[in-house]
């Protein structure tokens, strides 16, 4: 019995890391990618198009009184024709503090903004469920969304607008940015994994041409799309991984366009953290239950579209996976100690260099940071290590949360809202 | 002759990084080696790419090395009084815990260079 259990541990270990290796591979070609591409001065293939579409805007709003201001000031400050912007839909997700009083105000001061109200009995399902409630009511060509808490830039529409000039593509991505980066570690952290993630990661995917992650904001989708899907699955917990494969699997494309960049407030405390990361784990891991077997068989997606959806989908496991290959090796260390179980185990722990930050490894975003010349933020990268920790205890948590509610057939689906303070750019009423 | 422009500095640093490398199989252990082994892949992979000229991106690998050469000696000299104070058993611990001690400076050494670079790349601009 003890023979075969050390056996199992010694091929669990090693299924693990020829996974690891996969993914240091994937990661490596991608962060190689992006910095040859940055040396390519005409990379981008949006450049020379002008496409202005009609466009509608959707802001889900729940308790947000102290940022839908600033982020319906800025509304009023787009470049974009006015007679191409639709209406921008603010929807009060029945929110108890003064949010739907400030919408209010500015859609009585600028026509093209609406305001839907949801009370308490139909609305505070989540984001999907506000976006439903909405969704016959759009009547652009292109629909873009905005959570509440982020600002753009004036330009922000042309940018990812521009392109939907290719009829293949059907959503788009825009990079957000963190703007409260300075306050303390948590955001310096934050940073540096968005850093790592648009700036290699989505980039080096759309230049590949795999698919970007859709990140439910800052980004938008053809409405021919949103009407072929009819509504969102609102059992879901992340909607925008849900959207990334529901775009592909039906044929279209999801781009990344890299300058359209929107500032965003990141949470500032590690309790705040895990209850966004804890949502973001579960929500995954639901998509990759959802869409896997889909992705395999789907006859609109070529090979390496298929490996790297997998991937993508089961992003989120990999860190439970390491916890239980860290244990497993630690119990064979304890209980058989020779130099091949060393040798195998000095090999486990190396997924910290793969996986350091919310499965980004160190050198993606340190080539991130080089990128977008943030020279200072690179002296944080081996606190990386500490998040990545308390990633692995997030991430574990999610997945037996998730096989629980498998096993006891009860879909737990509340919505872990993220507080936003606003910092100094708190709300102080319709500037003109 | 400028020193990002000397081959005589380039030969001087590749000879340091042998010189480590040596010193970590003959003196501290083969994991030492190993570890040093991967810093190096790690560095020439994800550093010698970045536009920067070539003998300080030799000197930093030279310094990392000499860096790891330090750390794992080292490591060496804890296990040996962790095991004085402890016994056997401590041998265990370390074997845990080594890979998360090289990974630190591993890691830390590459940022470190990074932000070097980064910052002689701007200035540059």
């Amino acid at each position: 019995m003890k023979k075969l259990i050390i056996q199992a541990f010694k091929l669990m270990i090693g299924f693990y890391t020829v996974v690891i290796v996969g993914y240091l591979f994937r990661h490596y070609i991608f962060t190689f990618t992006a910095l040859r591409k940055s040396d390519n001065s005409c990379s981008d293939d949006f450049e020379d198009h002008l496409y202005e579409p009609t466009v509608s805007i959707v802001i889900p709003a729940r308790n947000e009184e102290k940022v839908i201001g600033q982020l319906l000031q800025r509304m009023t400050e787009l470049t974009y024709p006015m007679e191409k912007l639709k209406e921008v839909i603010v929807i009060n997700d029945a929110s108890s503090d003064a949010t739907g009083q400030i919408a209010e105000e500015y859609s009585k001061h600028y026509s093209f903004i609406r305001v839907i109200h949801r009370d308490k009995k139909t609305g505070g399902k989540g984001k999907p469920s506000a976006i439903n409630s909405c969704l016959h009511l759009l009547t652009g060509v292109i629909v873009l969304f905005f959570d509440a808490d982020y600002i753009p830039q004036i330009d922000i529409v042309e940018k990812l607008v521009r392109g939907f000039v290719n009829p293949n593509v059907g959503a788009i991505q825009g990079r957000p940015v963190v703007y409260n980066e300075p306050k303390n570690l948590v955001t310096k952290i934050i940073a540096l994994e968005r850093i790592g993630g648009y700036c290699i990661g989505q980039k080096a995917r759309d230049d590949l041409g795999l698919t970007p992650q859709f990140g439910g904001t800052v980004g938008g989708f053809r409405r021919a799309f949103l009407e072929e899907i009819g509504s969102l699955d609102e059992s879901m917990l992340t909607d925008d991984t849900d959207w990334t494969f529901l775009v592909r699997l039906h044929g279209y494309k999801v781009r990344y366009i890299d300058d359209a960049e929107c500032y965003e407030e990141a949470v500032d405390s590690w309790s705040a953290y895990w209850k966004q990361r804890h949502r973001w784990a579960l929500g995954h891991m639901q998509v990759c239950f959802k869409h896997g077997w889909s992705v395999v068989k789907s006859r609109k997606l070529c090979l390496k579209e298929k490996i790297d959806g997998l991937l993508l989908l089961h992003l989120y496991f990999l860190p439970v996976a390491t916890l239980f290959s860290w244990l497993a090796g630690i119990m064979l260390v304890l209980f058989e100690p020779s130099p091949a179980v060393y040798t195998m185990w000095y090999f486990t722990p190396m997924s910290l260099y793969i996986l350091a930050a919310n499965s980004a490894p160190f050198f993606e975003i340190g080539i991130g940071t080089y990128l977008d010349e943030r020279t200072r933020i690179q002296w944080l990268i081996p606190l990386l290590l500490f998040s990545y920790l308390f990633n692995i205890l997030i991430c574990t948590k999610a997945f037996f949360d998730l096989l629980f509610s498998k096993v006891l057939r009860k879909q737990k689906n509340s919505w872990a809202k993220t507080n936003h303070n606003g910092g100094e750019n708190r709300y102080s009423g319709i500037r003109s | 002759m400028q020193f990002k422009d000397n081959p005589v500095f380039a030969m001087l640093f590749l000879e340091a990084v042998a010189i480590c490398l040596l010193i970590s199989f003959r003196f501290i252990n083969l994991e030492s080696t190993v570890n040093l082994l991967w810093f190096n892949l790690l560095f020439v992979s994800m550093t010698f790419i970045l536009k920067a000229p070539l003998n300080r991106k030799l000197g930093l690998l030279a310094l990392g090395n000499v860096l790891g050469v330090f750390c794992n000696f080292y490591y060496r000299l804890f296990h040996s009084a962790g095991c004085l104070i402890f016994g056997d058993p401590f041998s265990l611990v370390y074997v845990i815990l080594y890979p998360f001690f090289n990974f630190m400076w591993i890691v830390t050494f590459w940022s470190l260079s990074l932000a070097a670079l980064s910052s002689q790349a701007k200035g540059r601009r």
